[in-house]
């Protein structure tokens, strides 16, 4: 289920996907990531998923990218998709290159996004 | 039959009977020299010795006086050799030479500063060798020349800097394809960093490979820079280097947590423009003193160029679908920004960020 | 001639500094008197006024002996500790520049009268003896000026973080709510370090909702506009929601201005409409976890 040795992983929780990425990574590892984590919502027919993103320093732009196809592409197989973690500095680094618009859907961590999702379940596609 | 010979001692040896030596003396040589280019040089060496020194030779003596001259011959090339290397440390490091190999590389070795001596300028070459051989020291080179000691010394360190170069074009035996390069290979042989700004040597050295090649033992000799790094760029796992590298350095300038991830976001959007469009190229990171503390980044890579570098630096030029340069953001993060392009000749990125006060 | 004892100071060619020793006894004999003379010098000029008796005989006692070991060492490094010492102590309770120059150099003035009186007989001696102090006394007074003057400047540059702190503070009001008042001018470089401690506080509070009061920011220009609507979407990544109250009718111009879509920022007229409206977001949040996990 890991992509390599444990760059990233993958756990289902309910309903609910859990991605957690564990370091930085290169564009290739960021690709196969995306793939992997778009076949295990149609595999689990996951309603929910969360990337946590907490141990990234860097979230440049082909990252926020990445990120984003990846809650669209799951938007489309009909799963919520909630990025946690993104730390202050790296908050601070994606609004100042112009990657932080509203486009992704965060909340502060696992225990949040859980609960965030949670909420998006019940009132619909509209943030909390 | 030697009788003869031996009441008749004014009587000059044979010059045949010395031309006969030669097949013995070629095999004495090559037993210690291998077939070294300058074989043939040390027998017809010996031979000379041999016929200015006749008349002093025992009748029946010839061969074996030939034989340990050929000997003391070799040795002496040993010898040079020896001093070649040991005068070499300002010149080039080889190490000292033990087997037949090494010999015949010191040889090489002794030969190819033999040419690069060539193409240094008389001056040139009397200033240096009357320092490095003669041993005369700069005070006194000044005084003959009516200069001072450090303009002397100054002067030395440019010829060696020259020297080192011409040294490793004569051992490649190439002469070097454009006329940037040897001012390139000086400037770093010099270790003239203000020189090596002015000729942009970085890009020299990722457009040409003869010089990347070249340079190699010429930034080597080099003190080890620990407020620099290089990071060649080719895929998508080197730009996660690049970054790391750029972080660290920062991090050991004081800039705070911030600003880390800043420089460190700014060096992989332009890293990754490299290997997006350029395939090759390469990150290079210099702390800063002056005018406060800072951090120096410049991308070069050998692409295509951008063709409109103003449009590529506005907000929004196809930055969807992960088209655009990233140039309007890295500018954001970084507090100087300078864009060099032009089509067919890739592009320099030079960005730069200071430290706040306090 | 004792030529070899010569310092080149003195330009009649005396040597001077062998009288040093003889000074220092004379200022040692006397260290009583003339230490308390000193203080009551102070005194009358008003100097010092900050101190009571009792401090300032410990510290006239004090420089006084360093005073002298100075001359008789030629080290001030001890000096200069001391100084720096005294500077630490009297600078927070208002003790200004002039007032420390004016009393190392009453000191010197003292002492010098007490040499004029020793030696007002041979007046070829007391010029010789003054030759040797004054150029000491003189380093003294610029070594104290200076230590206390290098004091000041790090306590003024400490003083002044400490303000900018304070200036920007981020306030945990109640469970993962933050109120961040914005008084004064944001420069740029304030409003940075304004985005670096609330980013840092919605981490370290678990802050969901923050509300960004800026009614005591008189001005706002462009870059600090736009610095603000960035701090918003940087606590948006991190998962908090800003409420910006007090926004005057020019800051709300200047955003516009620059092409902030005021719709998509959450502004409420006043503080109190937006503890409200902050109270309301944590409660919708708290009333719709409470049946399913107690998290």
């Amino acid at each position: 289920m890991n992509t390599g040795p444990a760059l990233v992983s993958i756990l289902r929780q309910g309903s609910t996907l859990v991605a957690s990425i564990h370091t930085a990574l290169n564009d290739t590892e960021m690709v196969r990531f995306q793939q992997d984590l778009i076949r295990q919502i149609g595999e689990h027919r996951a309603r929910g998923v969360i990337i946590d993103v907490a141990a990234l320093d860097v979230l440049d732009s082909f990252a926020s990218r990445t990120l984003r196809a990846v809650a669209e592409m799951a938007r489309l197989r009909g799963a919520s998709t909630v990025v946690v973690g993104i730390q202050p500095e790296v908050a601070y680094a994606m609004v100042e290159l112009g990657t932080g618009g509203d486009a992704l859907t965060t909340a502060l961590d696992l225990e949040d996004g859980l609960a965030l999702l949670a909420d998006l379940g019940q009132s619909g596609p509209a943030r909390g | 039959m030697t009788t003869a010979r031996a009441s008749d001692r004014e009587g000059p040896t044979d010059a045949a009977e010395v031309e006969a030596l030669i097949p013995v003396l070629r095999r004495v040589v090559r037993a210690r020299v291998g077939s070294h280019p300058q074989a043939e040089d040390l027998v017809q060496e010996t031979l000379a010795r041999v016929l200015a020194a006749r008349e002093r030779i025992e009748p029946g003596m010839l061969e074996p006086y030939a034989i340990a001259t050929a000997r003391n011959v070799v040795a002496s090339l040993w010898r040079q050799g020896d001093r070649a290397v040991r005068n070499a440390h300002r010149l080039f490091d080889p190490g000292r030479p033990d087997g037949a190999d090494d010999v015949v590389i010191a040889t090489e070795q002794t030969a190819a500063v033999g040419r690069a001596l060539a193409q240094l300028s008389e001056d040139e070459r009397r200033l240096l060798l009357a320092h490095e051989v003669t041993g005369q020291d700069t005070r006194s080179l000044a005084e003959a020349a009516d200069s001072t000691a450090g303009a002397v010394a100054a002067r030395l360190k440019r010829i060696r800097a020259r020297l080192r170069v011409e040294y490793l074009l004569a051992l490649d035996d190439v002469e070097p394809p454009s006329d940037r390069c040897r001012a390139v290979l000086v400037a770093l042989s010099g270790a003239d960093r203000r020189r090596q700004d002015e000729l942009d040597t970085e890009r020299h050295l990722l457009e040409c490979p003869l010089c990347a090649r070249l340079s190699e033992p010429l930034v080597e000799r080099g003190p080890v820079r620990s407020d620099e790094a290089h990071v060649p760029i080719a895929e998508a796992a080197d730009i996660v280097t690049a970054r790391h590298r750029a972080r660290e350095l920062a991090a050991r300038a004081g800039f705070d947590g911030v600003d880390l991830t800043l420089i460190a976001t700014a060096v992989s959007e332009m890293a990754r423009n490299i290997v997006r469009f350029a395939d090759n190229g390469e990150v290079s990171v210099r702390l800063l003193d002056r005018p406060r503390r800072g951090i120096r980044v410049i991308v070069r890579d050998t692409g295509p160029g951008i063709p409109d570098v103003d449009r590529a630096l506005q907000d929004g030029y196809s930055t969807d679908e992960g088209l655009g340069l990233g140039l309007p953001g890295a500018r954001r993060l970084m507090d100087e920004f300078l864009v060099e392009s032009s089509q067919g000749n890739g592009t320099t990125v030079k960005m730069t960020k200071w430290i706040k006060r306090g | 001639m004792a030529e070899d004892t010569q310092t080149g100071e003195d330009p009649s060619g005396v040597p001077a500094t062998h009288l040093l020793p003889q000074l220092v006894a004379h200022l040692r004999e006397h260290r009583a008197r003339l230490s308390d003379e000193w203080a009551s010098r102070i005194r009358d000029t008003h100097l010092l006024e900050a101190m009571t008796p009792q401090e300032m005989v410990a510290e006239t006692t004090a420089v006084y002996d360093n005073y002298v070991e100075v001359l008789e060492t030629g080290s001030v490094e001890a000096l200069q500790h001391y100084a720096r010492d005294l500077s630490e102590r009297i600078i927070p309770r208002g003790v200004e520049t002039h007032e420390v120059v004016g009393i190392v150099l009453l000191l010197r003035d003292v002492l010098a009268r007490s040499l004029f009186e020793k030696y007002e007989g041979d007046f070829g001696l007391l010029n010789q003896v003054l030759d040797a102090y004054e150029p000491a006394a003189n380093r003294i007074a610029n070594t104290v000026a200076v230590s206390f003057v290098e004091e000041r400047e790090r306590v003024i540059r400490q003083q002044q973080d400490a303000i900018r702190e304070l200036s920007t503070p981020v306030l945990p009001v109640r469970e993962r709510l933050l109120i961040l008042p914005i008084i004064g001018v944001l420069d740029s470089d304030r409003a940075r370090q304004l985005t670096g401690q609330l980013l840092t506080g919605i981490r370290t509070h678990r802050a969901k909702v923050v509300v960004m009061d800026i009614t005591g920011a008189p001005e706002v220009d462009e870059t600090v506009a736009n610095h603000l609507v960035r701090t918003v979407d940087a606590s948006r990544l991190m998962g908090a929601s800003v409420i910006i109250t007090g926004l005057s009718p020019t800051i709300a111009q200047t955003l516009v201005t620059i092409g902030v879509d005021l719709s998509k920022m959450n502004t409420i007229g006043d503080l109190q409409g937006g503890l409200e409206e902050a109270e309301r977001l944590l409660g919708y949040t708290v009333t719709r976890k409470e049946p399913s996990t107690s998290s």
